[in-house]
């Protein structure tokens, strides 16, 4: 077992260090905007953008042997020196730092919220199948699966922020983390991303119990005189629970990935989506790198876990040769 | 109550199933008796209703779709079908206990063989865990389990279809059940392993004083373990009896059809034709069109009422029986022994 783990988490390093070389690559033959910039700038002013360019390169190491940029490149990386960023005049671990809390703020509730409720929602669904909870709950999954989630944000904004005043519809990031402004702020961003996610878990949940509602196992607990209860959480849930732990992985990192993107941009939160968009809008390099690479080291980490979670969860998973 | 008071009685069980394209009334009016001690034995083609008729017993069927409709189950004085979950809950595993066909399925792949039987000594039992473990290692053991108490400790996927076969009836056996329902417990182990598992029961049985009602379609296995017949056929009963008389002198066609189907008998093709529509069963005797020994009158009416027959308890549901019956079965290399001069049994019925 412990090999087992071990080995899972040389896989990951790997796997960062492939990441990382990979981004290297990509900046490496990507032309610098913040170089075209300055030799456009000396050019206006009537220097030679030829000189301006060698001083750049020289004051940024470009003009160093392609490994020594690597090594330079890994060394950085490794020690969380990722950077400037131009557009935020800070580091742009800075940046990251300041905007994760921002993003977990909703990201936690959402993701714990629809982990309950898509798991709970999905047991009821398989033990209850082709009944009228069942069919509530697939129309609330479709509804759910179907509705684009910025459109439906904007629509809950005009309608609980603009119409019935409820809520603000400008982020305060003055507002104290544990208020009672902020819990009324965060609402909305929670419901559409809950909405979004409950809805695929609960479908997930619900496949994978039914295939153990019939199982002759479960028969076989029912036989033995074990209450529906206890065989819905032991006999059911706890053999479905390997495959949903996966599922679960890719929900937080899609949550993460894609969601936050267009949920910050619509409710103004100043998270990890915005960075990254104001990012990429600015063509701040840097800050693009480092707001990319934190989702793809939560999915490094997040596989590792669930790798992990496999072996205790699941005893037929062998950690011997793979 | 004295040995020979039935332990189970089910008298005109109607158990129906209900799906989009119609009711199927899979068991159409089915008696039979347990006692303590013996072995009664469901045969019947698949799908002729013996499966669903012991999973009436404890109401083990999903619900819905599944439901008894008519009829009355009484085991050791209290009327089963009056039961509510709780109360079955309570006889299911404590009283009357199954072990199932399909062992590589039977137990859940995520806990541990001590787990699960653990499981089934302390829901009916105020034991204490070392007391239960104690039990469980001993429960092993009796079922012919070597290092007990290492194997405890083992996942279901690293025993074998035998092995895990043995498990199960230790599950079953945790709390002293009177009745065993075994749903062919023999049909997915191979040959010398069933001849093991079955020789396995008998001994149980002798030990314990338990009823087995034990369901199967292999007549070979029938004639080793039973010491009565029930004989199924679309929901309803053809033919009962002692083993010895049912294999010595079968009254009822279908009976003697599948006798014919042994190894041996000559007739390998089977029996023709198929299982009638469950949905709209045929008028009449329910294996008419497959008859050979049909006549007009088999198609009209209900099912034909029991006329009893040489024998004890000796039943048929057979117009024509009188006439149709020849005591070729005599023939056969599968004859039953008498129950005095039956021995242990533990030799194949090959």
């Amino acid at each position: 077992m412990a090999v087992y783990i071990l080995r899972r988490i040389t896989w990951a390093i790997v796997a960062s260090l492939i990441v990382l070389s990979l981004t290297f690559l990509l900046l490496y033959f990507t032309p610098d905007t913040q170089l075209t910039e300055l030799q456009f700038q000396a050019a206006q002013a009537g220097n030679d953008p030829e000189r301006v360019g060698e001083a750049y390169e020289r004051y940024h190491g470009l003009d160093q042997p392609i490994h020594v940029q690597y090594l330079e490149f890994m060394t950085n990386m490794v020690s969380l020196n990722w950077g400037w960023s131009e557009t935020r005049s800070q580091p742009v671990t800075t940046a990251l730092v300041e905007a994760i809390p921002y993003s977990m703020m909703y990201a936690v509730p959402s993701i714990l919220l629809s982990t309950i409720l898509g798991i709970g929602i999905g047991l009821y669904s398989a033990t209850h199948q082709y009944t009228r909870g069942d069919y509530a709950a697939t129309a609330f999954a479709f509804f759910g699966l179907s509705i684009p989630d910025f459109w439906f944000a904007i629509v809950l904004l005009v309608v609980f922020g603009g119409m019935l005043g409820w809520v603000p519809i400008l982020f305060d990031t003055s507002v104290a983390t544990v208020s009672y402004a902020n819990v009324t702020q965060l609402l909305l961003p929670v419901t559409v991303l809950t909405l979004t996610s409950v809805a695929s878990l609960m479908r997930y949940s619900r496949a994978e119990a039914l295939e153990y509602v019939e199982a002759a196992f479960v028969k076989t607990a029912k036989a033995k005189g074990v209450s529906d209860r206890r065989i819905l959480y032991r006999h059911i849930f706890r053999p479905a629970s390997v495959p949903l732990a996966t599922i679960l992985v890719g929900d937080l990192v899609g949550i993460i990935f894609v969601a936050s993107y267009l949920i910050e941009v619509v409710f103004g939160i100043p998270g990890l989506g915005t960075l990254s968009y104001r990012a990429i809008v600015n063509q701040d390099t840097a800050l693009v790198v480092g707001t990319v690479l934190v989702p793809t080291f939560l999915t490094i980490i997040g596989n590792l876990v669930q790798d992990i979670a496999y072996t205790v969860l699941d005893p037929r998973i062998d950690y011997g040769d793979r | 109550m004295t040995q020979d008071d039935p332990l189970l009685t089910v008298e005109n069980l109607h158990t129906s199933f209900h799906t989009d394209d119609g009711t199927v009334n899979a068991v159409d009016g089915v008696d039979f008796t347990v006692r303590r001690g013996e072995t009664v034995c469901l045969v019947g083609e698949s799908g002729s209703g013996k499966t669903v008729a012991c999973e009436s017993i404890t109401q083990l069927f999903k619900r819905p779709p599944g439901e008894i409709t008519a009829g009355s189950i009484v085991f050791d004085g209290i009327e089963l079908t009056n039961c509510s979950e709780r109360e079955l809950t309570d006889i299911r595993g404590a009283r009357i206990s199954h072990v199932f066909q399909n062992p590589q399925n039977a137990l859940n792949p995520v806990y541990t063989i001590g787990w699960q039987l653990l499981e089934a000594i302390e829901l009916h039992q105020d034991v204490s865990r070392a007391a239960a473990r104690a039990e469980a290692v001993e429960l092993l053991d009796r079922v012919g389990i070597s290092e007990a108490s290492d194997r405890l400790e083992a996942y279901p996927h690293e025993l074998s279809g035998g092995m895990k076969q043995r498990v199960m009836i230790a599950m079953a056996l945790a709390c002293q059940p009177d009745l065993l329902i075994a749903d062919e417990p023999t049909t997915a182990l191979d040959v010398t392993i069933q001849a093991q598992i079955l020789r396995l029961l008998k001994d149980l049985q002798a030990e314990y004083g338990i009823g087995i009602l034990f369901v199967t379609h292999d007549l070979g296995v029938v004639a080793e373990i039973a010491d009565r017949v029930v004989v199924l056929y679309a929901g309803k009963v053809m033919e009962r009896g002692t083993v010895y008389d049912v294999f010595e002198t079968p009254c009822h066609p279908y009976t003697r059809a599948l006798l014919d189907c042994l190894p041996g008998r000559g007739s390998l093709g089977g029996i023709p034709g198929s299982l009638p529509d469950p949905m709209a069963p045929p008028a009449g005797c329910r294996f008419h069109d497959r008859c050979p020994d049909a006549v007009p009158d088999c198609s009209t009416g209900d099912q034909p009422a029991f006329e009893s027959v040489v024998g004890e308890d000796h039943e048929v549901s057979c117009l024509h029986y009188r006439t149709a019956a020849e005591p070729t079965v005599l023939e056969s290399g599968v004859e039953p022994r008498r129950p005095s001069e039956r021995t242990d049994g533990g030799d194949t019925h090959d």
